[in-house]
């Protein structure tokens, strides 16, 4: 057994749940972490946040709408003195869905950051991984991506496919065993990309979802429902008739 | 994208209605005109974390570390951090706050802004006195790094939200070998041998409260459970668990009655034999009794209910705390959980800080008006005879005049507010008709 700390990058550092998750992480482990994210102020006070918490921390400004970036050099040169344990990806952006379809741009924009951005990190990723033979990519998919919905299909169709472009990974690599993808899928959580909106029953603590998170991003299943019983709900949504669906307004 | 919001506090009388700002990261300026009011978690019992038609700022979110000393016990953090977060991560280093009120359940932000108080008053003063350091944005965009000895901060700390938003503050935590006290539970009949255990407690038992029943009348009127604790050395850092329970929903109004309260009062009175009991007792069931069932407040119902917290200083002894709970008993309108405590006389930081020398009772009143609030007439004018005051924080319907009139250091307070923030409690502090 090695006393290596355990060896972690992360896009959108800044992101609630992923904060949570790294408090989790930091509870249990000694991590050594590199946060990236476009806000050196907010990826410092994050860094701040978990060197109490006694992570090593350094902080990388990127932009992850921009394929020729420095982050893929970094995340590269990093590997070969020292091997990722994780590779966790973790930006997302939740529109407000009828001026988004009103307006091309920022519909594609938005689609950029929620699949585009995490699709071409993730797979860069990958091959990262497969060169060291080893480790975990776990990205931040959504329960919203399960169906389409009227009230979010933007924001659930870039989940949706980051969650199939990842299920095709796994296929991919399904015989590299020291590799493991996952897709966590929150539900519903209480976070600033959720401030505006009314708290119901469904809704979970950040705090709990960053922890399993964790939970998950250890014992790697391919998709993991956080909460665990959105696994059930989202069952109940998908096979839910048209007919049906359309009379509702989720 | 501005949102709007309903806000309640924790009596759940009146719901505020405003417009929502819920910054991730600590914000450079406040957009907007205003008026404003930070708001914590609402733990507040009254109005005075509520802004009706205003921007209330939730702080929640900025919830960061930014330093922790190992050696020193020194914490700085953004304002919307817990007190359970900041628990959570100093016990298992051996840290604990310098002292703390009834719930964890309350921001940083919060804790200054009311200047809590907690059982280890007689020693430790008020939260505001452990504060080292704070930095206020105002509505202009100024932002300040106020310490003790600056006049803006003895108006911050327990300013009520007036003076602007806390971003962040820094704290002196003490130091603690267990997470666990030894505590010892005495029964006791009356305001005066409270008044004697409490005296002979002061000097060796870091934390004191007491429990009295405020229903019993006759031979069991004020009686009670004297409850003190010291940190203990046994024991191992062990922190908290996340609640588990929630109150399910708004319970319906006869759930809490006269006998309900009494038949409960009775059981925990009588919930161990003999004179005193001795308990090894984790932090958590000690200092935060209630914090095992999220949402307990739903258990008054609709209506909602009042807290009334007063404090009857040392000069006038101990009639005027008697009278007051005669009445209260008398009126048979007083529920479960009344807290009997007594203040030290360690200087309050704050212009408008509760805490002085005294008694100081809080005990919550299912909400049934116009009953309730003609009771705390009466309570009121016992309280003014004997130049005690209310609490801000638990307060929904305290006079005007009595407030200007039993805080002193109003008139320089108003000096240092922030002309864009406001409250509901503070619009009713200050305008020209004051409903009673
Ligand atoms: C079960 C229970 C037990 C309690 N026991 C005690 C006790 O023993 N002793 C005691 O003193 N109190 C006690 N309280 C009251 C509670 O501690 C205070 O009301 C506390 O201030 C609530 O904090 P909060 O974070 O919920 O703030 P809120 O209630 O949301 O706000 C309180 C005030 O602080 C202001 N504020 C909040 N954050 C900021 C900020 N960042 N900048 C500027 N202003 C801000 C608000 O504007 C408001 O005026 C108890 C409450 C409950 C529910
Ligand atoms: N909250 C929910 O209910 C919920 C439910 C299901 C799934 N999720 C998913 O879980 C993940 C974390 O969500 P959260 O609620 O914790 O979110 P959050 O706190 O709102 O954080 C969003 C993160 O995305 C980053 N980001 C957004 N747009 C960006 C852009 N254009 N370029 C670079 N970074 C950008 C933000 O960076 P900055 O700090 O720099 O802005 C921030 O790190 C997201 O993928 C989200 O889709 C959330």
């Amino acid at each position: 057994m090695s006393t290596r700390p355990y060896h972690a990058a992360i896009f959108g550092a800044t992101s609630a749940i992923c904060i949570e998750t790294l408090r989790a992480m930091a509870r249990e482990k000694t991590t050594k972490l590199l946060l990236i994210g476009r806000h050196p102020g907010r990826l410092e006070s994050v860094a701040n946040d978990l060197r109490s918490r006694g992570a090593e921390c350094t902080t990388l400004v990127a932009d992850f709408l921009d394929p020729k970036t420095n982050w893929l050099q970094i995340l590269t040169d990093n590997a070969q003195s020292d091997p990722w344990d994780l590779l966790l990806i973790a930006h997302g952006s939740l529109p407000d869905q009828d001026t988004t379809l009103r307006d091309p741009e920022s519909l594609a924009a938005e689609l950029h950051i929620n699949f585009t951005s995490p699709a071409v990190i993730a797979a860069a990723c990958a091959q990262i991984l497969v060169k060291q033979n080893h480790g975990t990519l776990a990205v931040f998919g959504s329960v919203a991506g399960d169906r389409g919905r009227g009230s979010n299909f933007i924001y659930g169709s870039a989940k949706a496919g980051i969650d199939t472009f990842l299920a095709g990974m796994r296929h991919q690599f399904s015989q590299h065993r020291k590799i493991k993808i996952v897709t966590l899928k929150p539900g519903m959580t209480d976070t600033p990309m959720t401030s505006h909106l009314p708290k119901g029953p469904l809704f979970s603590s950040a705090e709990a979802v960053g922890t399993q998170s964790w939970r998950a991003i250890q014992s790697a299943p391919p998709v993991a429902y956080l909460p665990g019983w959105w696994k059930f709900i989202m069952t109940l949504i998908r096979i839910l008739p048209s007919s049906l669906l359309h009379r509702t307004k989720l | 994208m501005t949102a709007t919001k309903t806000f309640h506090s924790w009596g759940k009388l009146r719901p505020a209605t405003a417009k929502l700002l819920a910054p991730a990261w600590i914000p450079n300026d406040l957009p907007g005109t205003g008026p404003f009011l930070a708001y914590g978690l609402g733990r507040s019992y009254g109005d005075s974390c509520l802004l009706d038609g205003g921007t209330m700022i939730e702080t929640r979110f900025l919830d960061r570390i930014q330093h922790f000393d190992p050696q020193t016990g020194i914490l700085r953090a953004e304002s919307g951090i817990t007190l359970a977060a900041i628990l959570r991560f100093c016990v298992p280093k051996g840290w604990f706050l310098p002292t703390t009120p009834g719930t964890s359940q309350i921001t940083l932000g919060g804790a200054i802004a009311n200047d809590v108080h907690g059982k280890n008053h007689h020693s430790a003063g008020c939260f505001g006195n452990h504060v080292r350091m704070l930095d206020l944005l105002r509505s202009d965009g100024s932002r300040h790094t106020l310490r003790p000895g600056d006049p803006m901060l003895a108006a911050t700390i327990g300013g009520l939200g007036l003076t602007g938003l806390i971003t962040s503050a820094e704290i002196q935590l003490v130091p603690i070998r267990s997470a666990h006290l030894d505590v010892e539970l005495t029964r006791f009949c009356g305001l005066d041998e409270f008044m004697e255990i409490s005296a002979s407690s002061s000097e060796t038992w870091e934390h004191t409260v007491a429990w009295i029943d405020c229903v019993a009348s006759g031979n069991s009127l004020g009686r009670g459970i004297f409850i003190r604790g010291k940190w203990s050395d046994r024991g191992d850092l062990s922190t908290h668990r996340t609640a588990r329970l929630t109150a399910p929903f708004e319970m319906p109004g006869f759930t809490l009655n006269r006998f309900t309260v009494q038949a409960f009062n009775t059981l925990y009175y009588r919930r161990f034999l003999g004179k005193t009991k001795t308990l090894h007792q984790h932090y958590a069931p000690f200092f935060y009794p209630l914090d095992g069932v999220n949402e307990w407040n739903r258990i008054y119902g609709k209506p909602g209910f009042y807290q009334y917290q007063c404090v009857t200083p040392t000069a006038a002894g101990t009639e005027p705390m008697k009278q007051i709970l005669t009445k209260i008993a008398a009126s048979g309108q007083a529920s479960f959980l009344a807290v009997l405590k007594t203040f030290g006389d360690v200087p309050s930081p704050g212009m408008l800080s509760f805490p002085q020398p005294g008694i100081t009772l809080a005990l919550d009143f299912p909400q049934r008006d116009p009953a309730t609030r003609d009771l705390f007439l009466q309570l009121d004018e016992i309280v003014r005879a004997c130049h005690g005051r209310l609490y801000p924080a638990k307060d929904a319907r305290m006079n005007a005049r009595d407030f200007s009139q039993t805080y002193p250091q109003l008139e320089s307070f108003k000096s240092f507010l922030d002309t864009k923030f406001s409250s509901d409690f503070w619009k009713r502090m200050t305008s020209a008709t004051t409903p009673s």
